[in-house]
Parts: structure tokens; sequence; C-alpha cells
């Protein structure tokens, strides 16, 4: 096989890996958008809360030496943890920054997304200092908090967030195996099948059970969908469960991956997926996984002619030109949330 | 909040004490950094740093407050105008070309900028045209630091001019807050005025209604295109004094987090109210900037911030602009009736 080949079947297979990732994050855009028409700022930093939640749990593994003799539970396990973090981050924001505002304009719905975005980014960032704060709380000289909890807790504080880069041990190492002479990456492999795994099993949830119904109601006509006997709230704030799930198992991935994270790493991720929610159309399951994995792919095909620092501008420029000229993106329009 | 509202309505009823207390607040304004205090260098640069940002929060104010277009990408006009001002008044390609044409000139291409992002984008509306402009602004950074044979990428454009007046040197922070000072009376001025022009009318009607807008015969294009072109001018302008005065600038200074900052500071003073920029700049630029100890908490402060204000206070601390034309028209035909 000739070397450029080779290469090229290799960023082939990094544009599938970053394009499942994509996918994944924007499957959160889009059923937001379905059933709410608006745009989740927030999202990037609820797929970031997902990978810090993560990092967290495999610094337990870490405590007790479990990370060496059970890896694949502590893979497992990270996942799980990460993915109910970002849920329960999600539907929190849900309650707090968005319900309040279902009657008011979208710019107030979309400044108070940026404000969400920022709030999480922050309180990740300052968590180490603000538990510092709160397990020093003391009345003269009696403390409101025993010794002992307030070493446990500053210990189990120094885990979580915090201004610089925390990283993942590299459970799933260099290993790999090769193919006609392309090394496949066993992290990369586990990450394109579990994703594939969960957008099964998500087609199968919203075309198959009564909750996937219902949010197909709501994202056809809210208020029809109330009068019918759906519990338009709730239904809300299951999309947003699954929605905050997929990011926050994105951002375990992105750990594994790329063995860094960082309080701002939701940033460029959340916008890409965004592009990818956009370029398959906003609204459309399926749209959001072709968008993200022609996104990986497009950017990869990118950066064979542009210089590589130029990545980030050929998905914007993605954005940009599919909103112009396809706002419907490739799939359909706003309301076709669950239709293939 | 609510007293702030009527502390105003207040003193637009009892007129000659506003104007009173108008003359007194300017007075303070023009001879603060002449009157010896003590830390009066911090004071006057976070001032003059505030009063920067009432410039761009006023370039902004036409883009969301008066016309109702969500432009999350306002740095990028800042970046032009002050890459414009830096490339072509420093060593860095030798050229020096002085600091007066450069103001307008650095407005002018930025404004350029803006009505060639705004040609595309004419169709979108709300989210799709924020995160539309938010693309822009991230391309225009990313372009800064990437082209590294032109902008010197992250090492940034050094030795900028200082700008000259008749011979005498602006170096100090005092002379920038004075210039800054006359750059804000300037353009709130003439925004108050275009406010109250047909142009102001138009913007205004786009922003209530677009749809509306144009079947009553507002030419919602050109309206709209004036916008953009004004607002970036004035962040094109706002860019050029700021290179001149830290005399260094970088990609990072046009980041997501200026744009925001600058739409947080309007939001604050009141979506659509030009003195409302002045108070949301002073609160959310000069305030944290004093309290040391407080700056690690700012941005989360800010960002509960934006939540609460959307909540509760949607329209900001002041009421929208402008609200004596938009009752005025009715009252007079009944008059006449």
């Amino acid at each position: 096989m000739p070397p450029e080949l080779k290469t090229f079947i290799e960023q082939l297979l990094n544009g599938i890996t970053v394009g499942s990732l994509y996918a994944l994050i924007a499957l959160g855009y889009t059923m937001v958008y379905g059933v709410l028409s608006m745009v989740n700022f927030a999202h990037g930093d609820i797929f970031m809360v997902g990978a810090y939640v993560g990092s967290f749990t495999l610094a337990r593994f870490a405590d007790n030496g479990m990370l060496q003799t059970s890896p694949a539970l502590a893979v497992i396990v990270t996942f799980i943890a990460g993915a109910f973090g970002a849920a329960l981050t999600g539907v929190t924001v849900e309650r707090l920054a968005y319900r309040p505002l279902s009657k008011a304009s979208r710019l107030a719905t979309l400044i108070s997304a940026i404000g969400a975005s920022i709030t999480l980014q922050e309180l990740v960032r300052l968590t180490p200092k603000l538990g510092q704060a709160v397990l020093s709380i003391h009345f003269g000289t009696f403390n409101l908090f025993p010794a002992d909890f307030v070493n446990w807790g500053s210990k189990m504080l120094k885990d979580f967030g915090g201004s610089a880069a925390r990283t993942y041990p590299a459970l799933l190492g260099s290993g790999g195996f090769t193919i006609a002479g392309i090394f496949i990456p066993y992290v990369r492999l586990l990450i394109v099948g579990l994703s594939l795994l969960i957008m099964v099993g998500l087609y199968l949830l919203v075309q198959h059970t009564k909750m996937g119904k219902a949010m197909r109601a709501v994202s056809e006509d809210k208020d029809t969908a109330s009068l019918m006997g759906v519990n338009v709230n709730q239904v809300i704030r299951t999309t947003f469960f699954i929605g905050s799930a997929l990011a926050g198992i994105a951002g375990v991935m992105v750990g594994f991956l790329y063995l860094q994270i960082r309080v701002d790493m939701g940033f460029v991720p959340g916008i890409k997926a965004f592009t990818s929610a956009v370029l398959g159309g906003i609204g459309s399951i399926p749209g959001a996984v072709l968008g993200g994995y022609l996104l990986g792919l497009a950017e990869v095909l990118g950066i064979q002619v542009l210089p590589s620092v130029y990545k980030d501008v050929v998905a914007f420029a993605i954005l940009i030109l599919t909103l112009i000229f396809m706002p419907n993106g490739l799939v359909g329009g706003k309301k076709r949330l669950m239709k293939l | 909040m609510h007293g702030l509202s009527s502390l105003s309505s207040w003193l637009s009823k009892n007129r000659w004490l506003f104007f009173a207390f108008g003359a007194v607040a300017f007075i303070l304004i023009l001879i603060m950094p002449l009157i010896p205090f003590p830390q009066k260098n911090l004071w006057v640069r976070v001032l003059g740093y505030a009063g920067l940002y009432i410039l761009l929060g006023l370039g902004l104010l036409i883009h969301v407050g008066l016309t109702g277009m969500l432009d999350l990408g306002f740095a990028a006009y800042y970046g032009i105008g002050a890459y414009t001002y830096a490339l072509l008044a420093s060593d860095h390609f030798g050229i020096h070309l002085p600091f007066w044409l450069m103001l307008i000139v650095g407005g002018l291409v930025a404004a350029l900028v803006g009505v060639l992002v705004c040609i595309p984008v004419l169709r979108l509306r709300g989210d799709y045209l924020a995160i539309v402009t938010l693309g822009f602004g991230e391309i225009t950074r990313l372009l800064f630091l990437n082209l590294k044979g032109f902008t010197n990428g992250s090492q940034g454009v050094i030795g900028i001019d200082k700008p000259d007046l008749f011979g005498m040197i602006f170096k100090t922070g005092t002379h920038f807050y004075y210039l800054i000072l006359l750059l804000i009376i300037v353009f709130v001025f003439l925004t108050s005025r275009l406010v109250k022009s047909r142009t102001g009318r138009a913007w205004l009607a786009i922003r209530e209604d677009e749809d509306v807008a144009e079947l009553s015969g507002v030419n919602t294009t050109t309206y709209k295109l004036l916008a953009f072109a004004a607002g970036a001018f004035i962040g094109g302008l706002g860019g050029v004094v700021f290179a001149a005065w830290q005399g260094s600038i970088f990609p990072d200074n046009f980041n997501l987090m200026a744009s925001i900052n600058v739409l947080c500071l309007i939001i604050l003073g009141g979506l659509g109210n030009l003195y409302g920029v002045v108070i949301g700049a002073l609160a959310l630029i000069a305030l944290p900037d004093m309290l040391r100890g407080f700056s690690d908490f700012r941005m989360l402060i800010f960002g509960i911030m934006l939540i609460v204000m959307m909540i509760v206070k949607p329209n900001g601390f002041l009421p929208r602009i402008p609200p004596r034309l938009e009752r005025q028209k009715p009252e007079q035909e009944r008059e006449g009736k």
C-alpha cells in the first residue's frame, strides 16, 4: 500500500472518530431545539461537566488502586458517572435558566443560555476555591464542619475542577490492532462502537417508546401535545436529561482520547457539534448524526488542502455557508425532530 | 431596580434638577484626572477602560438594542480597527500613518467588513444570526492568530505609535481618558440624534417587528446594512483607540469573551438605552476592576447575573429608548382631534 493512501485512510479513521463525538454532542442540540426551538448555548459546557465528573470518578478508582486491577470496570463506571453528572447538570440548567423564560423572547432565552454557559465554566473552575470557603465556615471558634470532614472534603475538591488542565489516566493505553498495515487504536474503536450503539438505542427509544412518542408530539406542536395529555414539562426535562447524558459520554470519550481536559474545552466542540446539527438539519436526529460524521470528514479533508491550523476555520465556514444557503440542512426542516 | 426607573422619570419631570445633576457630574468627570487623590492613576486607567467599553457598547447597542440583531461577534470589528491601526502605524511594516486619519480609516474598514458580513446574513434572524456572527468573530480571531506573516500571530503587534496632537504625544492614561471622553460625547450625541431621525425610527421598527416594518414601507435591507455599518464603525474606532493606548495588541484581546463582555454591559444597562450603556460599563468594567480580591469571581457573577437579569428584568436597569418618541405621536394626534 502506498504511504500516501495509508496516511489518507488513517486520516479518514480520525475523521470518523471525531465525527462520532460531534454527532453525540449534536444530538443534544438537535433534541433540545426540537422540543424548545432554542439553541442550548450551554450544551458545550454540559459536555465539559461530563468530562470532569468522569475524571473525578477515575481519581476515586485510583485511590483504591482499582485502576490497575480492574480497568474495565473503571471505564464502564466512568462513562456512567459522566453521563449522569452531565444529565443532572442539563436538567438543572433547564429548570433554573430556561423554564422561567418559556414565555420570554428568544433573545432573552439566548442571553440566559450564554449566562448558563459562563456560570457552568466558572463553577467548575472555582469548585476547589468555593468548596474550601464553605468548608472553612466557622462561628468564632466553632467550626461548622468537623476537622476530619474538612480534610476529606478538601482532598475530594482538589480532584474536581480548578484552572489547570486535568489529565485522564491512559487506561485504554496505546494498544490497538493492525489491519492491512493500518493501525487502529482500541480507544478509537471504543468511541466509534459506543457512539453507534447509543445512536441505535436513541433511535429505538424515540420511535418505539411512549416517551419517544411524546417527544415527537411536543416537537411537532407543543400546545396540541399538551391538550392531548402530554406532560410537556416532563418531556422537556427528559429531553434535556438524555441530550445532556449523551454530551457527558462524549466528554468522557474526549478525556480518554486526548488524555487532557480543560474548563474551556466545551466551546470549540460545542460550536462544531452545533454546526453538525445545522448541517444535517437542526431538529432532526438522523440529520445530527449525518452532520456530525460529514463535519468530521470535512475537517480531515480540509486540512489535507489547508494548513492544519485552519481546521476550526473550515468548520466555522461550513456553519456560515450552511446557514446562508441551506438553512434547513441536509435532512430537513425544523419540525422534523424524529422523522427519518 | 424599580427605584432607578422611577428616579429617572422623576428627574425627567424636574428637568432643571436633571440638568444641575448632569452639570455637576460632568464637571466632576472632567476634572477627575487633575485633582490628586490616592491611587489616582489606577482610577484614571480603570475609568478610561470603562469609557472604551462605553464606546464599544454604543456600537453594539445599534446592532442589538436598536435594531434587534443579536451580534455575538462584535469583538471582530474592534479587532479589525485595532489591527488596521497597528499594522499601518507601527514598526511592524515601517508604515507610520497619523492617528487621527487612522481613527476614521479604522472605523471605515470595520464598517466595510460589517456590511460584507451583513449582506449574506440579511435573511437570518434571532439565534441563527447570533451563531453566524459568533462564527465570524471566531474566524476573524483565528485569522489574526494564523496569518503569521501579516499579523505576527500570537506574538501580536508591538510598538504601536502613540497619537500626536500638534506635537503633544499622548502617553499617559490621563491623555487617553480625555480622548475617550471626547469620543464618548461625540458618539452619544450622534447616536442620540440618529435615534430620533428617520433612520432611528426605522431601526426601532425593525427591532419591534421586522415583517410589520417591511410591510409599512421600511426598506429593511438598507436600514439593517446601515445599522451594521454604523455599529461596526464605532467598534473599529474603539479598536484604534485601544491599540494606540495599549501600544501592543494580541489576537486574544478580541476573543468571544470580549464580545460577551460588551453584550453584558448593554444588557445590564438596558437594551436600547444610550445612558444605560454608561451605567452598564461602569458597573461591569470599573467596579470589579477596583475590587481586586473579588476579581476571581467576576465571571461567575457575570454569568449568574445574565440569567437572573433575563428572568427578573429582561429590559435592563433603564427603560428602552425612546419612550417619549414612542408615546408622543398618538397623543399629538388625539389632541388634534
